[in-house]
């Protein structure tokens, strides 16, 4: 009889829940509603924007976010790329003094979340920014596991635009799968496996290449992307190999791979992996064996695992092409060392792609925000995305950016190959110019 | 000195000296520097300077068993060794200090990467070696009276005084939580937390001042609301149904009154509560030792993805999978369950005749398997490889849409925490669970007893799996996207830890452990990078301290604690003696203060 | 009469699932089938088209590979199988007791690198390397033994091996804390770098200095444990500790010793892993953990010569085995699958052989 009478209990209340969910209000949400009364001449119709506006009062800071890599193996990224959103922030003065500018006479205040490099850690931190309703926009992820389907879903649903200096992973933009308020100044990957497989056809002139990936999705979306060019341009694959990012022994998986006798192994995964593959690989594969790794391995914990060049086997890591930066000198005479006067040597090459999407974040926020003449600002979340969509022939630090309507802004995409050791990160021995370099849209890839 | 062996205070004075330069060598001191607690003087790196002072004082005058008899130390007798404590391990510490200046903090700095010179001018207060080390010497001395103490000094002081700190370094760390859920709530926060940093001077002694007045209002009259309220919620089952009324009705309003960030972390509590419950079984209740639990939630989640229509990620966009079906969530959720319960018996089957430690390592063994799989381009065809998949259901119902609102989602997993908690609930009062017991008390006897071991431990591992995977489907609901870095090692370990934590075979200990484990370092995001080592910590402390959790189960806490049982006897016996005593002899009796005796 | 009695004593719980000798059915469907995929897979792979077949070097090197990979674990399952021995416990921080005997040899290792006296006195800096690694791993292993499990002597079994999981964590992130997250560099002498050819057949130096170490090792462990009083007082508080002490023998030395004996040859260990994978980090202790203690049960916990069985079948099992077997079915990137064919493989020893392949085929040890 007990039983019952508890068990009577449970499904009432449980049903009591789900009407209390459902009829209870949805707080946290945006502030949506009636901006427009304060606009000048009712330019902002915040009432028909589904996503309502942003409203940042004078002498309020206008209110940006970071979710990026900042704890963890990646962290490299994350921090390096706040660092560029700072230099941006800098330099909405004019000049790189180390004082923050303002941004149509308001300050601009970054508040920095960890994406965890998983997704999970992309939900937590998507969520945290999403509950504040005075963000405007926000910048990451460094990583494509905590976009994919969740801070670009979580985020966009909410209208906040999600802006990714790093995420290279082709899904984030493809038809299926990309969501109306996700951009990125990074890379189509597509392009970077493309333009290594015309390095290793072409340049190296080698048509038999092994790929090796560990479990990330980056690593495994480059190695598809070389993979399927390199096939398309009449190269065979002869091997496809997989390993664990925490494994020390890939002696087993490179004397598999030898004995396919590829000319050139391509591993595009993140260190250890990398270094590991150079070290260990070169004791086991043929004399002459190229191997090629990515940015991902373009780092300076690779310099000091592996040292000096092994002999007879040469080792080259891709990534974007800094010397080619349109920015050309900007970038080298004014950018570069403020970077380095204010934090040091860059850990990776993608401040500058932060620094390009903060840039035409504030290009876009200018255009889009109304002033009703004392200083109150209401920005139309609609609008400032299709601000954005619209950045056409931005000469930013990274080359050209032309948003297409999927989400790629990095339209020519200029990717380097650079030889060990002449690396252009800490430790690299000079000069750390790129043995080759090529510049290809989405339209010439597969 | 104080009634405690001087070797003693020397000894735990050297270990809190230690202790000192291994939180400067972790590098904690250089993270929390600047993690204003209040105000801006009393950082977390200033309070974690005399937390081993406060410790070791705190350890060295505890009361000792001599000669049979229990004595306490008095309260002067304990400030002056917690003095002493403290002075010596400040001693070492700034020896280390001067030492690390002396040598060179560069060249320390090759090994040990937090050696920074930022941290010795923090250590020395910005006023380098010699000139600073005083104060430190200082603090830490401070700190250990302090240790000494809360300790020692008079019970109606020091539990309102605990109390009081707790609370106010506990606000302070939730420094950026607590002003969210104030706004929610609709009051202003600025009394209380500077903007941005932690609480203001006034905004910490209010809270000093509540929690201080609550504690002791909650032990006046020597414990005796305390008292009423244990021997009532004990007893009467109407106070316990009333106490679980009240539990439920506060997790109810919660999400509403939080706000969606913590609310997003309440979900993912409500997750591992329902591997906490799944596991429980298993491991809390059949006595398996089950290492591998990932391996059910990695099930539950792919398969409820496989199940509703969810597609792989490739490169080129999007791939179906080699099985699909595009099946409601409420319909897949079932089979996925039933699915799960048949793994679970496929899973239990071949270690049913393994002894403890060797089901540990195979089950480890097995959770490892479906790790790798769910990472494989073997399976990639299935279940998306490293790139995984994306665009799992919703699971919208009455309006409700469980990926995109936290809010909504808690609800979702509350309602299956409930329904996982009663059946583990009435399975424990039932035949099985005491056939449970009675496996897991010896093996050998139940056998004989006519139990059959195979029939119990089978069912064990498939209601576990079956709950576990219902935890899974939960998380691909509420995640929405799937990639094998979800499905690690780790999961299984928290898992295990949660239910350790909270009590083996205590459902409300589940509750607490999944709060404290999965709660607390969600919601202090600060702590991300030191997360696996106070984990770390923390098992082995709670192991040493308290195994039986922070809820026990009466019937396994005496498993697990035969001395303390009897401890517990001699000290109740004690404190009826001093009662008896004191009632004859007003404001006598054995000095032995029932207070002292907990 | 009297089995009608016991039947109904035992009453209604049996059934048809306890009449049929189900468990001796399923093992002998359980080892045709996997005997018949093992063997269809070595087949496939064997006779593969000739131009896709391995060659015999390439065997060659799976071997070798496999064997030197396997001595390393075997060293570290050898410090879990003897705490085992004594304690029934498995310490879980074994693997962090290796890590920082590597972080210990490294700096040192580095240091001389750069001063040139790694290259210009090879074998002495090794021995010193060794050393070194030796006496920080037995400090690691006798502090946590101290702080960690003594307390913990009578508890039940679950509760050590929580505490030795949480210590796993905890040391693995102390490591983090003070030497950082990046992996570093481990130099090698340049007379280690290249190969030898014995016996006709080519080996990596490295390679065979860890197996010749290795050998030494165990062999070396055997005979102690076997000859001298401390190894027959360790023998005596395996089997059992309670007569052992009444016989005089102080059990906590006994214990600290083995901790030491265990940190030692992990010691050991950490140097030649990290000059054969050339690199050292604070996870490095992870995975080879988990490893060692699935050699040690694989070949019998609690045996010394189980768990050197159990450490160079499972680095064989590793190497060789994705060759072998699952090239021939095409999976691809078989290599990745080498840990789940690990467990499968243990998980199957388990089922047919309780105990570990040197262990008792009881399940139980009354």
């Amino acid at each position: 009889m007990k039983n019952r009478k508890y068990f009577a209990m449970l499904a009432l209340l449980g049903a009591l829940m789900l009407v209390a969910a459902a009829c209870g209000d949805d707080n946290g949400g945006e502030t949506g509603g009636g901006g427009g009364t304060s606009a000048t001449g009712g330019a902002v119709d915040c009432a028909a924007d589904e996503f309502g506006c942003v409203e940042v009062a004078a002498g309020d800071p206008i209110q940006l976010a970071s979710l990026l890599s900042i704890t963890g193996d990646t962290a490299f990224l994350g921090t390096d790329s706040n660092h560029g959103i700072e230099l941006a922030i800098d330099y909405l003065d004019g000049t790189f003094d180390a004082t923050p500018g303002q941004l149509l006479g308001h300050d601009v205040e970054l508040t920095q979340e960890d994406d965890g490099c998983s997704a999970e850690g992309g939900q937590a931190g998507a969520t945290a920014i999403a509950a504040n309703p005075d963000v405007v926009a926000v910048i990451g992820t460094s990583c494509s596991s905590a976009a994919l389907g969740v801070a670009d879903t979580i985020l966009g649903d909410k209208g906040m635009i999600l802006i990714s200096p790093s995420n290279t992973n082709p899904g984030l933009t493809s038809e299926e799968a990309h969501q109306p308020f996700y951009l990125r100044t990074a890379h189509n990957d597509k392009i970077q496996g493309a333009i290594v497989a015309d390095f290793v056809f072409n340049k190296l002139k080698v048509d038999t290449a092994a790929t090796i990936n560990d479990e990330s999705p980056y690593a495994d979306g480059l190695a598809a992307a070389f993979r399927d060019n390199f096939e398309a341009l009449g190269g065979t694959i002869t091997d496809t190999e997989q390993v664990s990012s925490s494994d020390t022994d890939l002696g087993p998986v490179f004397t598999n791979i030898a004995a396919t006798d590829p000319g050139v192994v391509y591993g595009p995964n993140f260190n250890p992996v990398c270094a590991l593959s150079y070290t260990q690989g070169s004791d086991i594969l043929a004399k002459g064996t190229v191997q090629i790794g990515s940015d991902g391995c373009l780092e300076s914990s690779f310099l000091d695992t592996v040292g000096a060049p092994i002999k007879d086997f040469d080792y080259f890591a891709s990534s974007p092409d800094v010397t080619a930066f349109q920015g050309g000198d900007f970038y080298k005479n004014e950018y570069l060392p403020a970077y380095t006067d204010q934090f040091g040597e860059p850990t990776s090459v993608f401040n500058a792609h932060a620094f390009d999407a903060s840039n035409i974040l504030f290009d876009a926020i200018e255009a889009t925000a109304v002033d009703d003449g004392s200083g109150n600002l209401t920005i139309s979340r609609t609008a400032l995305k299709d601000a954005l969509f619209a950045t056409s022939g931005y000469e930013g630090v990274t080359g050209t950016i032309t948003c297409t309507p999927l989400g790629d802004c990095a339209t020519d995409v200029t990717i380097g190959v650079f030889e060990y050791d002449h690396w252009p990160v800490e430790g690299g021995t000079d000069p750390t110019d790129p043995v080759f370099s090529e510049t290809k849209t989405l339209a010439d890839v597969i | 000195m104080g009634g405690v062996p001087t070797r003693s205070i020397v000894r735990t004075g050297l270990l809190g000296g230690v202790g000192a330069i291994y939180v400067a060598l972790v590098g904690l001191y250089t993270k929390f520097a600047d993690l204003e607690l209040v105000g801006q003087q009393i950082t977390l790196g200033r309070v974690l300077i005399v937390a081993p002072a406060f410790v070791a004082a705190f350890a060295v005058t505890r009361p000792r068993v001599v000669a049979g008899e229990r004595q306490t130390v008095e309260l002067r007798g304990g400030l002056g060794v917690g003095a002493l404590s403290g002075l010596v391990g400040a001693g070492v510490f700034a020896a280390a200090l001067w030492f690390a200046d002396w040598f060179g903090v560069d060249r320390i700095r090759e090994v040990f990467v937090a050696i920074t010179e930022p941290l010795v001018d923090f250590l020395t207060f910005d006023k380098g070696v010699p000139a600073g080390l005083p104060i430190l010497i200082a603090l830490c001395v401070v700190g250990g009276v302090v240790g000494g103490f809360v300790r020692t000094a008079p019970v109606e002081i020091r539990r309102p005084a605990s109390a009081g700190v707790l609370a106010v370094i506990l606000f302070g760390l939730l420094q950026r939580i607590i002003p969210i859920v104030f706004v929610q709530l609709g009051f202003e926060a600025d009394w209380l937390y500077d903007r941005g940093a932690g609480l203001t001077w006034f905004g910490a002694l209010i809270v000093f001042a509540v929690a201080a007045a609550a504690n002791s209002l909650w032990n006046r009259d020597g414990g005796r609301t305390r008292e009423r309220v244990r021997r009532n919620v004990g007893q009467a089952p109407a106070a316990k149904v009333g106490l679980f009324v009240a539990i439920l009705a506060i997790m109810t309003i919660l999400p509403l009154l939080l706000g969606t960030a913590i609310s997003e972390v309440l979900g993912s509590v409500m997750i591992y509560v329902l591997l906490g419950l799944g596991l429980n079984i298993v491991v809390g209740y059949a006595g398996l030792l089950d290492l591998g639990y990932v391996a059910f939630f990695a099930f539950g989640a792919y398969t409820t993805g496989l199940l509703t229509g969810a597609f792989l990620n490739t490169t080129t966009g999007a791939a179906t999978p080699a099985l699909s079906a595009d099946l409601n969530f409420y319909v897949a959720v079932w089979i996925v369950a039933l699915l799960a319960a048949g793994v679970g018996l496929l899973i239990g089957a071949p270690v049913l005749r393994l002894r403890g430690d060797y089901l540990a390592i195979v089950t480890l063994g097995l959770g490892e398997i479906v790790s790798v799989i769910t990472a494989s381009k073997w399976a990639q065809p299935l279940i998306g490889g490293p790139q995984g998949m994306r665009g799992v259901t919703k699971a919208e119902v009455f309006g409700l849409n469980f990926q995109d609102n936290p809010q909504h989602f808690y609800y979702l997993a509350l309602a299956f925490v409930l329904l996982a908690a009663f059946v583990s609930w009435r399975l424990s009062t039932s035949r099985i669970g005491r056939a449970w017991n009675a496996m897991r008390e010896d093996e050998q006897v139940a056998d004989a007893m006519g139990i059959s071991t195979t029939k119990f431990k089978l069912l064990a591992f498939a209601l576990g799996g079956a709950i576990g995977s219902l935890g899974g489907a939960l998380f691909a609901v509420s995640i929405g996207s799937l990639t094998p870095a979800s499905f690690e090692i780790t999961v299984s370990i928290t898992a295990l830890a949660v239910v350790i934590l909270g009590g083996l075979g205590s459902i409300p200990g589940v509750l607490v452990g999944a709060l404290v484990l999965i709660g607390l370092p969600g919601l202090l995001r600060e702590f991300e990078e030191y997360r696996a080592l106070i984990y770390g910590g923390a098992l082995v402390a709670i192991m040493i301290l308290r195994p039986q959790g922070l809820i026990p189960n009466v019937r396994r806490s005496r498993e697990l604690e035969d001395e303390e049982v009897s401890q517990d006897a001699w000290a109740a016996k004690a404190a009826a003696e001093s009662e008896a005593v004191a009632a004859v002899l007003p404001g006598g009796g054995l000095g032995v203060e029932r207070e002292d005796l907990e | 009469m009297a089995t009608a009695t016991d039947e109904q004593v035992r009453g209604a719980e049996l059934g048809l699932l306890e009449r049929l000798p189900w468990r001796r059915i399923i093992l002998v469907v359980l080892s045709i089938a996997i005997l018949s995929v093992v063997a269809i897979g070595a087949f496939k792979t064997l006779t593969l088209p000739a131009d896709e077949r391995y060659s015999t070097t390439t065997w060659k090197d799976f071997i070798v590979l496999g064997l030197a990979q396997g001595a390393i674990i075997a060293l570290i399952a050898l410090g879990y199988t003897l705490v085992y021995g004594i304690l029934r416990m498995i310490n879980f921080a074994h693997g962090e007791v290796f890590m920082f005997g590597a972080f210990g040899a490294f700096f040192f290792s580095d240091a001389w690198e750069q001063s040139g006296f790694l290259n210009s006195n090879p074998i002495l800096s090794m021995a010193l390397l060794l050393v070194i690694a030796m006496l920080v791993s037995m400090g690691v292993a006798i502090l946590l033994e101290r702080i960690a499990y003594r307390p913990l002597r009578n508890a039940p079994r679950l509760v050590p091996l929580i505490t030795a999981i949480g210590a796993s964590l905890f040391l693995q992130n102390t490591a983090r804390g003070f030497f950082g997250a990046q992996s570093r560099g481990f130099g090698v002498p340049e007379v280690l770098d290249g190969t030898w050819t014995i016996l006709g057949v080519e080996v990596d130096r490295i390679q065979v200095v860890v197996l010749v170490t290795v050998i030494v090792a165990v062999t070396a462990l055997s005979l102690f444990v076997s000859k001298t009083t401390t190894g027959k007082s360790m023998r005596a508080v395996a089997a059992d500790s309670e007569i052992a002490s009444l016989m005089g023998i102080r059990v906590d030395r006994v214990i600290v010793t083995t901790f030491a004996i265990g940190g030692l040859l992990a010691g050991i260990a950490a140097v030649l892993f990290s000059i054969t994978f050339e690199s050292v980090s604070f996870t490095m202790g992870f995975r080879p953990g988990i490893a060692a203690f699935t050699a040690a049960v694989l070949g019998g916990i609690g045996s010394i010569s189980g768990a050197a069985l159990g450490g160079v079948l499972l680095g064989l099992l590793q190497s060789v085995g994705p060759a072998l077997i699952l090239t021939g079915y095409g999976i691809p990137s078989s290599f990745q699958l080498k840990d789940a064919f690990t467990f499968l493989v243990l998980v199957l020893v388990l089922i047919f052989r309780p105990g570990g392949l040197l262990g008792s085929s009881e399940a139980e040890k009354v």
